[in-house]
């Protein structure tokens, strides 16, 4: 008995489980206790609400949803609304990051001072500030009556930004979309003897692909563009992008930018000079030594901390509902107040970021293990 | 085990709940503001003007605000222990869930979901609200189908965007819906032009109108597209307290119907008209002690706050820069929708 407890394998294992059955023990009496707590309050609790109908619209959606909606319904639009936003925000932040590390990195010293002064700038204002100043700006043009035009084509209004549209159906765009990586997968199995050929030739591809959709399916009188016109109060046809979502879009670009800029400028010098060096010494050229040398080795550096930063810009489209945005946050938070399902409503709310927010980190982890130096570097 | 568990979630949830519910199950929420000797009540978290604001001394005024201290006043004699805490609309019912609060007074629906599913009860109607549309003046709409297809924004989750929704459905009227989580971003949004039209309570939007950078901008549409009864809420089961919330009602209203106002309350103390003033000024015994309340805690409320159309007149009326016409708010002798209940 006495060497079981002198024995130290023994002992850490004792404590482990222990701890473990205090957390699993507390997280149980919470449970017990809020569901008696709410019980007692006489609060209708579980998920049945789900299939009532909302009777409220959502202002923005990508798929159709309106009074007559489930909670369910309404919510999977939230989060689609916050996904698009989040995975806009994403990819141009990223772009625009990439841009501003390589002029604060360049000899150039103009180039370094707009860099500098604008990561300075844009990374400490508080980001829900400049999602209000776009947002104020946008919505102080002028009406749609006296809206700026475009040879008649394109209006810039305080209702957002009306652009023709070419009159595509849903299944049309999935198929457009489909059609784009088969033909990307296509050429790159294909093999060329001028590599040069490859990116002409899939543009070509899919535009052939698209004019195909655009003809191709269509009843006899609607046009093949969808032209913006001023109807009564509002514009009619085309797509439009309203101001909510471009403010959002705009103030977390620019504020994610600085962020992600700084990231990748970090990686972009962490890379060790003699690499480069050895470049030049082999002939290439700067470009061909940022593409194959230096771009793979600071990517590699700046992952962990880029994925970091991912999923905190996917949260931060939550600043959204104060300028009337309906993303997930702000569709919950109209839900629990209609609803009054404080609870369910909040636990829907936490899971549906914790798997958004996982997916990217596990996207980003698997991208890092695929990456990460075999062997010796 | 199982028994240690129910000790464990025994002591977890005096923690968590605090003494108060262990106060509450001996004399329900009535009990705990006298021994506390304050009222927890609604306040904003920006402002509704009219309803709940901050003055230039940093002082909540406004109608809910005036009705607190009447509550106040009822239980403990005094308008000063009501004690206004900030909340937001969607705060308001996981507040008095929680025991935040003791009652909430911010022009509340009387919903059926409120009503029965979130373990809430309401008070008989305290303020009758019609729900309007107010546009820009520049579309020159004369009814709400003028404005078809445009821009409607509202308040997120209140009734307004229900009834709305209904209204529009009903008639036919197709729209864009945009909804805000706060009365101040629906106003800048309205004034800079990204709403055609806003709906909502009609003392809303005058008093929206009062603060436009130009007023006569904005039109008020002569339809009702809803007229929403206002209550005040308390917990489930809190009879005792809902009981003093109805009569105290009723007092300002009595006390409008006979001509009672803070200045000749004494007065008419001293010399009742009725045995209907002479009972609810407390000169006969009976108004409190059924309450569990002072006899003179009507005289009390009429003198420190005055009666309903006092109130009215101070902080949404004519006396206040809302101007906001009586209406149906009137008494039923007035052509309006309010009465007292009998004390007999």
């Amino acid at each position: 008995m006495t060497t079981l407890f002198t024995s130290q394998k023994f002992r850490r294992t004792a404590v482990q489980v222990m701890f473990v059955t205090v957390v699993v023990l507390l997280i149980l009496a919470m449970i017990i206790v809020g569901r008696t707590n709410i019980a007692d309050q006489g609060i209708a609790t579980g998920f049945g609400f789900l299939n009532q109908t909302t009777g409220w619209p959502v202002s923005f959606s990508l798929t159709d949803v309106g009074p007559r909606s489930t909670y369910t319904q309404v919510l999977f639009a939230g989060l689609l609304n916050t996904l698009l936003v989040g995975f806009m925000t994403l990819f141009f932040a990223t772009l625009l990051g990439l841009f501003l590390a390589l002029m604060r990195i360049s000899s150039n010293s103009l180039m370094k001072l707009v860099g500098t002064t604008y990561v300075e700038v844009f990374r400490n204002v508080p980001v829900i500030l400049q999602v209000f100043f776009w947002y104020a700006i946008l919505t102080h043009l002028p009406g749609p009556r006296q809206a700026y035009s475009l040879a008649d084509m394109a209006f810039f209004s305080n209702r957002g930004l009306m652009l023709p549209a070419p009159s595509l159906s849903g299944l049309d765009i999935v198929l457009f979309l489909i059609g784009c990586v088969a033909i990307g997968f296509g050429l790159k199995s294909f093999k060329f003897k001028k590599t040069g050929l490859r990116l002409p030739l899939a543009i070509l591809a899919a535009v052939a692909l698209f004019v195909v959709l655009l003809m191709t399916g269509r009843e006899a009188d609607v046009a093949l563009w969808s032209v913006p016109e001023l109807k009564g109060l509002r514009f009619v046809g085309g797509v439009s992008l309203k101001p909510e979502f471009s403010a959002l879009l705009i103030g977390l670009t620019l504020f994610g930018a600085s962020y992600i800029g700084e990231i990748i400028r970090g990686g972009l010098i962490s890379v060790d000079k003699g690499k480069l060096e050895a470049g030049s010494a082999l002939g290439m050229s700067s470009f061909q030594i940022n593409r194959y040398i230096r771009i793979p080795l600071a990517f590699r550096a700046m992952l962990p901390s880029l994925s970091n930063q991912y999923v905190w810009l996917m949260k931060g489209t939550t600043v959204g509902i104060a300028i009337g945005y309906p993303d997930y946050f702000a569709i919950v938070s109209t839900s629990i107040n209609q609803s009054g399902q404080t609870m369910e409503l909040l636990a829907l709310l936490m899971g549906g970021f914790i798997v958004v927010n996982y997916s990217i980190g596990f996207a980003m982890n698997l991208l890092n293990s695929r990456l990460k130096l075999k062997g010796r570097s | 085990m199982l028994n240690k568990l129910m000790k464990l979630a025994t002591v977890a949830s005096l923690a968590f709940a605090g003494a108060t519910s262990a106060q509450a199950q001996d004399e329900g929420v009535l009990g705990e503001i006298k021994a506390r000797d304050s009222l927890l009540c609604t306040g904003h978290n920006g402002s509704y003007l009219g309803f709940a604001e901050v003055d230039a001394q940093g002082e909540w005024q406004g109608f809910d605000i005036e009705m607190c201290r009447a509550l106040a006043t009822a239980i403990l004699g005094s308008p000063d222990k009501a004690q206004i805490i900030p909340i937001s609309w969607a705060q308001r019912f996981p507040a008095i869930q929680s025991g935040d609060i003791d009652v909430i007074i911010k022009v509340t629906g009387w919903t059926m979901t409120r009503d029965t599913e979130l373990g809430l009860q309401y008070s008989r109607p305290y303020f009758i609200g019609p729900f309007y549309v107010m546009s820009r003046s520049d579309l020159s709409a004369e009814s709400i189908s003028d404005l078809a297809g445009g821009v409607f924004c509202v308040n997120a989750g209140t009734t307004v965007e229900r009834v709305l929704a209904d209204y529009m459905e009903t008639n036919g009227i197709e729209y864009q819906p945009l909804s805000f989580e706060k009365g101040e971003e629906l106003r800048a949004a309205l004034y800079a032009g990204r709403c055609d039209a806003i709906a909502g309570f009609g003392p809303f939007l005058s008093s929206t109108r009062v603060n436009a950078p130009n007023p006569d901008d904005f039109t008020i549409i002569g339809d009702v597209i809803k007229l929403e009864p206002e209550g005040i809420v308390v917990r489930q089961g809190e009879d005792d307290f809902l009981d003093v919330i109805n009569w105290m009602v009723t007092a300002l209203l009595l006390a409008e119907e006979n001509g009672i106002t803070s200045e000749n309350v004494d007065e008419m103390k001293a010399n009742p008209p009725s045995a209907t003033v002479e009972r609810l000024l407390g000169v006969t015994p009976g108004v409190g002690t059924r309450l569990g309340l002072q006899d003179d805690w009507a005289y009390n409320v009429i003198k420190t706050v005055g009666n309903y159309g006092q109130i009215y007149d101070r902080t949404v009326g004519d006396g206040s820069r809302y101007k906001l016409p009586r209406g149906l708010n009137n008494l039923w002798n007035n052509g309006g929708l309010l009465y007292p209940l009998v004390l007999d």
